[in-house]
């Protein structure tokens, strides 16, 4: 019950199937790295466990601590506990980040409980500090005019506020120098816990010398076709996707 | 909805009236009787009755400008009005001596309290007439005048008439003629040189009859070098058949002056919300003008300023809110007629449903000056599929020695930012209204605190119903 | 009682006789064609005159709309026709061309065969109207006008005689350009030149219309209509030079009409006409396709240029764009007022309208309107004005440098055209624009 089960997963962009039959099962504790070529639908992953409309399960299963997910809206499975930190953070003009993650933890209250601002701001300086983000940000409107590293460095920020219990981390490290992503890499890091699981999704190897998780999972073609533990990372990162691709040729 | 509550009792806070009694009442329709006896009621001097019945027929004389305006305007039936309304023309200084059903009115919209909280003097008017009117003494004693037009007409002619009817004149069009006919309530407000009144003034004008027209005609002048805030709000009952209110609104700002005028207009969906108002800045004076218009079926408002000295500052920040069934036509006029004069617009509309929102602007730099600048800004946003939001701006620029720009654009809340701001965890109706909000927000924060989350709240409940 | 005189401002070409006149000269007109010019003369003569309470009037100097002096032109003699026709050479290499001298041919430079055998009709409209009647039946001023300008395309329709059918077939592709050039002769001549381009699907054509008075200083009524029809796929594009004598009164009347996936794109150059009104509209039938109108103008002295233009969007997916820019000197005088208009049916249209005006007198006036009308939600629109003027400190730059003030002038004029001049591809196209700007500057 303490985990985020993807079970069979298929679905579709515009009537073409993306992911196949994919399975996953990431318990609470751990940090998962799904590794895969471009368009082999990694972030079709992401998009469909939030629950973008644009794309449709056909079938299968997602469980969230015995919950299906696939039941419920976008933000409701937000308020569920998961969180996604996008590839390509959104522009809200006129919304600083300040009103706006206070406004997405007052919804995660009760009608009737009051909003402790003063406690709300000691944390949310406190989380910017660890991640390097200077306190003027707070004004700014949520990802406009930031660099790339601003924005994944806010994504990180929204994710320790809002305390989520499964992350899903899209490309983060697309877009970063190596600094941003140590910063970034150490933020997550600190949200390692018992309490909570992270599955995260990258192109390449580098953020993984960064953020070490326990398993690897290889996806080509929308579907999970080799899983391992770090060094498969690496291999990877050595061998490239074809040797894995001809693997599944040969049907080893 | 966890603010479902709040939400009803907001959207309903104008929405109701008192069976009241009037000692006053001129009958329905509009002729040369009714305005007669509007001022017989008043007692007024003869100037002031021959200046409302020859607006009376300036009002006759003049056609509905429906050759650019909406037909809408073809449904006003002027002889199904009544006129005048009141219980007496003199208002009470305490809220003890206010009619109960008046003061109740009030107290249920919050007035007696805001008055104790932020500000400097009240002027509230029911129907026809102000029921209250008070300033704090301490302005009193500066010379600050702050009364309804009825009495200022009476206890302050000398200075009233000098600029009454004056930067609009009578024949200006035809709801101006209307209002110099029949006009009743608004405020007085006079205040001497170098005085700065640091709260705001506030009126609130409320109708409570059905059938009923409400022409209250303003007159603020702020002396050299006075500084003054101006706020009003508005409520109706929703009846079944159309209310008017078509208000005259006159600012003289003179050298080196500051005015501010705020409006925050939330008439029901049944009032015809014909507006005229205009400012004078002289020398190195500023008057800016935030306008918010949420309410009303139809809202016909261009507020405008003749910058008349040099270095003169004219603003206009308007925010326009239109949803089913309501069309806002807004915009703002700036007349450059002296050197080095400024002038800034940024117009900023929210088409909800089947809502339509216009902005019509008017930028006029004559000959012969040098150093004018003029900027425009106007953004639209659309939310759904059958919303419509037009712009006409024109703008007339002769010389080599002025500069104006003038930007538009039509925007709509994009799916994704729908996508992330639910991934966060809120609801499609607090996500459309959190992208809204942030449409508006840089104006809005040029509003004062109280206004800027009145206006917040208004937003936030237009949006709920708009999404799904 | 005294005598009643009434003096009739328009007195040649509103009375009856004018048409009657017409009739009796042209007896060989088809009879649908002779039904429709004798509507259009009713309808003439019902409209009202603009007036500034007309929205599409507003600024305006309507007082300067009198056709009372003009009347019909009349044919004109050999030697003239020769010397025109010598000097009809400037727009550069052409494909065909056709050269009218108030309204009549004087000139025919035929396609080539390799063209006509491809099914390309560039025919004078004269013979057109009887050999090509079909084609003509279903396309002629089959666009009603409707930016202000009605009375006039009614007047237009009625009288004119002579004009250009340019018709290309489905596929076929011309390179070169296709010319058509129109001079107005005598005092007081009234001409009508029409132009009718269609361009059938996939079609590419380069179509350049060129209007001048023979003598710089006689004085001409013009009142031009020109159409143009892109198939779907089809290219257009369309050059336009509005250069009659400054005493002149002239009436330009542009309607392009872009289907699916088509592209159309339009210069106008405007230097000439004491009063002149330029309406220039753009209709999107169908999703994917570009319609670009471009503009610059130059005015100096007393001349006014009235533009009026209209994007309108009746499909999805399609986009245009609008750059009219305005040069003044002196105290000329422009209005432009333009609208986008997005139907309801025409989601993710992106539309854009930018007026820029450039005032380089203390004198010259420029008025904008620049308007949108949305009522679609998912859309990219956006309009821009400005209005500037030639910066003290670039002056001085240049003075500091011995450049005069007039040089100077012509050298930001030429860098403020250069921005729709780049976007013209056919370099000797582009050339001739510069070309008639720098004359204009060196006859002012």
């Amino acid at each position: 019950m303490r985990s985020l089960e993807v079970e069979n997963l298929t679905v579709s962009v515009e009537g073409k199937t993306i992911l196949n039959n994919l399975s996953l099962n990431l318990p609470k504790g751990e940090v998962h790295a799904i590794m895969g070529p471009n368009g082999s639908g990694k972030s079709t992953l992401a998009k469909a466990l939030a629950g973008h409309e644009h794309y449709t399960v056909s079938s299968g299963a997602v469980l969230m601590d015995g919950e299906n997910l696939l039941d419920l809206e976008v933000d409701q499975r937000a308020r569920a506990g998961l969180f996604m930190a996008f590839q390509y953070p959104v522009e809200i003009p006129g919304v600083s980040i300040a009103n706006f993650i206070r406004a997405a933890l007052k919804a995660r209250q009760g009608e009737e409980d009051s909003f402790d601002a003063l406690a709300y701001y000691r944390r949310l300086y406190a989380e910017m500090d660890r991640l390097g983000i200077d306190r003027k940000f707070t004004g700014r409107s949520v990802n406009e005019g930031f660099s790339g590293g601003e924005k994944k460095r806010c994504e990180i920020l929204q994710m320790a506020m809002l305390e989520p219990k499964y992350c899903v981390l899209d490309e983060t490290d697309s877009g970063l120098d190596i600094d941003a992503l140590k910063i970034v890499a150490a933020g997550v890091n600190h949200m390692r816990g018992e309490d909570r699981g992270i599955l995260v999704i990258t192109h390449y190897q580098r953020l993984l010398n960064h953020i070490v998780p326990d398993y690897v999972h290889v996806i080509v073609d929308g579907r999970i076709v080799k899983s391992g533990d770090k060094s498969l990372a690496v291999e990877v990162e050595e061998r490239g996707y074809d040797w894995i691709k001809e693997e599944m040729a040969a049907g080893v | 909805m966890k603010n479902e509550n709040a939400i009803d009792i907001d959207r309903e806070k104008g929405n109701f009236h008192y069976d009241t009694t009037y000692e006053f009442d001129a009958g329905i329709g509009l002729n040369e009787r009714v305005v007669n006896y509007i001022a017989d009621v008043k007692e007024e001097d003869d100037w002031v009755r021959a200046f409302r019945l020859k607006a009376l027929d300036i009002f006759k004389g003049k056609p509905l400008p429906t050759h650019w305006a909406t037909k809408d305007l073809e449904n006003i039936h002027f002889d199904k009005f009544r006129y005048y309304l009141s219980k007496g023309q003199q208002p009470s200084r305490t809220w003890d001596e206010v009619p109960d059903d008046v003061k109740e009115t009030f107290e249920r919209l919050g007035i007696p309290e805001q008055e104790r909280a932020f500000l400097a003097g009240v002027e509230a008017q029911f129907d026809s007439e102000a029921a209250y009117s008070r300033m704090k003494e301490d302005l009193a004693k500066d010379g600050v005048i702050f009364v309804g037009s009825t009495e200022g007409l009476k206890r302050h002619p000398e200075i009233f008439r000098k600029f009454f009817a004056k930067v609009i004149p009578v024949a200006d069009n035809k709801f101006s003629a209307l209002n110099s006919a029949v006009f009743s309530g608004g405020s007085f407000i006079y205040v001497p040189p170098g005085v700065k009144v640091k709260q705001p003034l506030q009126a609130y004008f409320r109708i409570n009859a059905e059938s009923f027209g409400q022409f209250e005609r303003t007159l603020i002048i702020a002396d050299e070098g006075a500084e003054v805030t101006y706020m009003e709000g508005c409520t109706a009952p929703k009846f079944e058949t159309t209310t008017l209110h078509s208000a005259v609104v006159e600012l003289v700002a003179l050298k080196g002056a500051k005015i501010q005028y705020i409006t925050v207009q939330n008439w029901s969906s049944n009032v015809f919300n014909l507006v005229t108002k205009r400012a004078r800045a002289e020398e190195e004076a500023e008057v800016k003008w935030i306008d918010c218009n949420i309410g009303s079926r139809l809202t016909m408002k261009y507020p405008g300023v003749i910058l008349k000295g040099r270095r003169a500052r004219g603003e206009v920040l308007s925010i326009a809110l239109a949803g089913d069934g309501q069309h806002q036509d807004t915009g703002a006029k700036m007349i450059h007629a002296a050197d080095e004069t400024t002038s800034n617009i940024i117009a900023k509309s929210i088409s909800v449903g089947e809502g339509r929102s216009t902005y019509r602007g008017q930028v006029h730099i004559p000959r012969r000056l040098r150093g004018c600048r003029n900027n425009t800004e106007c953004d639209a946003l659309l939310i759904n599929a059958n919303s419509r939001t037009d712009t006409y701006p024109a703008i007339t620029v002769r010389g080599n020695h002025n500069s104006v720009q003038h930007e538009a654009s039509v925007s709509k809340v994009s799916a994704e930012q729908i996508f992330y701001l639910m991934q966060r965890g809120m609801s499609e109706g607090e996500a459309m209204s959190l992208a809204v909000n942030g449409f508006v927000n840089d104006l809005v924060k040029q509003f004062p605190m109280e206004y800027s989350v009145e206006l917040k709240r208004l937003i936030d409940l237009e949006m709920e119903g708009s999404v799904g | 009682m005294s005598p009643v005189t009434t003096v009739n401002r328009e007195s040649e070409l509103l009375t009856e006789s004018v048409f009657e006149q017409f009739q009796g000269r042209h007896p060989d007109l088809p009879p649908w064609l002779l039904q429709q010019k004798r509507q259009s003369w009713m309808e003439y003569r019902s409209l009202p005159l603009p007036n500034r309470k007309m929205e599409s009037w507003r600024f305006s100097n309507v007082r300067g709309l009198g056709v009372g002096p003009f009347g019909l032109a009349n044919a004109i003699n050999g030697r003239s026709r020769a010397a025109l026709a010598a000097r009809s050479q400037d727009p550069g290499s052409y494909a065909g061309r056709l050269v009218f001298g108030n309204d009549d041919l004087l000139e025919n430079s035929p396609l080539s065969r390799e063209l006509t055998e491809k099914g390309v009709i560039f025919e004078p409209l004269q013979t057109a109207f009887s050999k090509h009647s079909g084609i003509l039946e279903e396309f002629y001023m089959a666009q009603k006008s409707d930016l202000g300008s009605e009375k006039f395309a009614a007047l237009h329709t009625a009288l004119n005689r002579n004009g250009t059918l340019l018709y290309v077939p489905e596929n076929v592709e011309i390179r070169l350009p296709l010319v058509s050039r129109h001079w107005a002769i005598s005092e007081n001549a009234a001409v009508f030149p029409h132009t009718l381009v269609i361009a059938r699907d996939r079609a590419r054509v380069v179509f350049v219309d060129v209007y001048s008075s023979s003598e710089a200083s006689s004085r001409q009524f013009a009142c031009a209509v020109s159409t143009l029809y892109a198939g779907a796929g089809a290219e257009v594009e369309y050059h336009h030079v509005q250069n009659w004598s400054e005493r002149s009164l002239s009436f330009n009347t542009l309607t392009a009409i872009a289907h699916r996936d088509s592209r159309i794109r339009a210069f106008g150059m405007n230097l000439g006409s004491k009063f002149s009104r330029n309406e220039g509209h753009s209709i999107i039938e169908g999703p994917g396709c570009n319609a670009e109108l471009y503009s610059l103008s130059l005015s100096h002295l007393d001349q006014e240029m009235d533009q009026r233009t209209r994007q309108t969007h009746r499909a999805p997916h399609a986009r245009s764009n609008l750059l009219f820019k305005n040069a003044l000197l002196d105290s000329s005088k422009t209005i432009f007022s333009g609208l986008i208009k997005v139907d309801k049916s025409a989601q993710q249209t992106d539309a854009y309208q930018t007026n820029r005006n450039l005032l380089l007198s203390p004198k010259a006036e420029a008025n904008s309107l620049p308007g949108l009308e949305i009522l679609a939600n998912d859309v990219k629109c956006s309009h821009g004005a400005t209005t500037g003027q030639l910066d003290e400190n670039q002056l001085f730059y240049f003075l500091a440098r011995g450049i005069g003030k007039r040089a100077a002038q012509q050298l930001l004029v030429f860098g403020f055209f250069e921005e729709v001049l780049e976007k013209i591809d056919n370099p000797e196209l582009a050339e001739y624009h510069r070309r008639l700007v720098h004359e204009k500057f060196r006859n002012s």
